[in-house]
């Protein structure tokens, strides 16, 4: 790498890192969201550094633009900021065993990416936009198709979740 | 340590922060967002591994348009379960729908 991609590079994983302690850590919803839209633009950085700004626009496009929206509104819509849901300390045993739960996949994982690493080329291929259009209109054409299926039987079955029968408000809770 | 190894060790810390979160949170919509951290875990590395290696690069970026699509299907469902849920609960913590020990 260059130098200035290394420098590049480790300003995004700096943004990444804080934005991932933020929203885990954080006592507060919103502010755990706002940790989540942080760390979502410190990867679209690195999506630019790997040469693919397609992917970085659709990260913030989807991502930020219409994920964390929809967050935002469960926020909004459960109250969860009101009771303080997260204020309280969780108990020391769940602590160890979530630390025990994340650490066994991270030392096995990081433990085979340090110690097998791939041929790996220096710099990122570029691939023009055309030939991701000629794929999803080509070859990968089913999993296009179906990705928009899934998508539109997802909203169908959002809102017919929560759909809610007229007169029914006030009938007691179901 | 070559340029894909350090990509991938960030993508290996999205995946534990979302992991650890998720085990931590005591509300939905935290452990929601700590599975949006893993998930973008997931496409940081697909997208690092088919750029720097000699791996179809085009293959790549569509896997990973195709887990966000599928994050934002998760997103919308999550909502609508989570927010009848807290409809009928009261709550959205996910100790108080534990009905089964009770």
């Amino acid at each position: 790498m260059e130098v200035l991609a290394k420098i590049a590079f480790g300003v995004y994983t700096l943004v990444i890192l804080g934005g991932a302690v933020l929203a885990v850590s954080s006592s507060s919803l919103v502010r755990a969201l706002i940790g989540l839209i942080t760390t979502l633009i410190g990867v679209a950085g690195m999506y630019l550094l790997l040469a693919t700004p397609f992917m970085a626009f659709m990260q913030l496009l989807i991502y930020i633009g219409a994920v964390s929206v929809l967050i935002f509104f469960a926020v909004m819509l459960t109250r969860a900021e009101q009771g303080g849901d997260e204020s309280d300390k969780a108990p020391m045993k769940r602590y160890l065993y979530g630390l025990a739960a994340t650490m066994a996949p991270a030392a096995l994982l990081g433990w085979l990416v340090l110690t097998r690493p791939a041929a790996s080329v220096a710099v990122p291929v570029e691939v023009p936009i055309k030939q991701l259009g000629d794929g999803l209109l080509g070859s990968y054409f089913l999993p296009f198709e179906l990705i928009s299926v899934i998508l539109m039987v997802a909203m169908s079955g959002a809102v017919l979740l929560v759909w809610e029968k007229r007169g029914a408000k006030n009938g007691g809770d179901r | 340590m070559s340029a894909l190894t350090l990509y991938q060790i960030v993508a290996l810390i999205l995946l534990c922060a979302g992991l650890f979160g998720l085990t931590q949170r005591r509300s939905l919509v935290g452990m929601l967002i700590s599975v949006e951290l893993m998930l973008n875990g997931a496409g940081l590395s697909m997208v690092a591994a088919a750029q720097l290696t000699d791996f179809s690069a085009v293959l790549g970026q569509l896997g990973t348009l195709f887990v966000m699509g599928l994050a934002a299907a998760e997103a919308t469902l999550v909502l609508a379960m989570v927010v009848v849920v807290a409809r009928r609960f009261k709550s959205a913590k996910s100790s108080d729908i534990t009905t089964l020990k009770e």
